[in-house]
């Protein structure tokens, strides 16, 4: 239905968005802020910012890498 | 070949521009070791955005669809005047 995709595609892209703008103040705004301003009570400190993409990614590359190994051997199974 | 070298070249080219970037100072040096991830982030970000939009403007045909459920209802009978095959519901 063409109602459920827009909803899904704006959900989406929602959600690209506010990442990217919060990755954005994070990295880039936030270190030229004086550091008793009331907004950095809304953002962990910065050390989360490197561990947080990295840490994703890294467990994004291992589940692709797990599916793929499975994936591998259920075919080599049953060829054999 | 080609083509794994225009992007081995463009990597080439964003790193040597942060090697250089991160030894003049011109911006703080604290930022400039987190361009690179920032780069990826917004990378993905880019991407999720885009495949959103498509999920937003794909476009539906609704008299396509019509003409196709007919096309079905019409080789079902097709098949079961013929041959005796009954395809039925799923």
């Amino acid at each position: 239905m063409e109602l459920a995709d827009r909803a899904v595609g704006l959900l989406l892209s929602s959600i690209s968005l506010s990442i990217f703008t919060y990755y954005t103040f994070w990295v880039i705004i936030l270190p030229f802020v004086d550091s008793d301003h009331f907004i950095h009570k809304y953002f962990l400190p910065q050390d989360y910012a490197i561990l947080v993409p990295v840490f994703s990614g890294v467990t994004l590359l291992s589940l692709l890498s797990v599916f793929i190994g499975m994936v591998m051997l259920k075919s080599k199974k049953k060829k054999a | 070949m080609k083509h794994v070298v225009k992007i081995l070249s463009l990597l080439v080219a964003v790193s040597a521009f942060w090697i250089v970037l991160l030894q003049a100072a011109i911006v703080p040096q604290s930022h400039t070791w987190l361009l690179p991830i920032y780069f990826v982030v917004s990378l993905g970000c880019y991407g999720l955005l885009m495949v959103g939009i498509g999920i937003m403007q794909f476009p539906t045909c609704p008299q396509e669809a019509v003409l196709l459920n007919h096309d079905i209802a019409e080789a079902k009978d097709f098949f079961l005047s013929t041959n005796g095959i009954d395809i039925g519901t799923y």
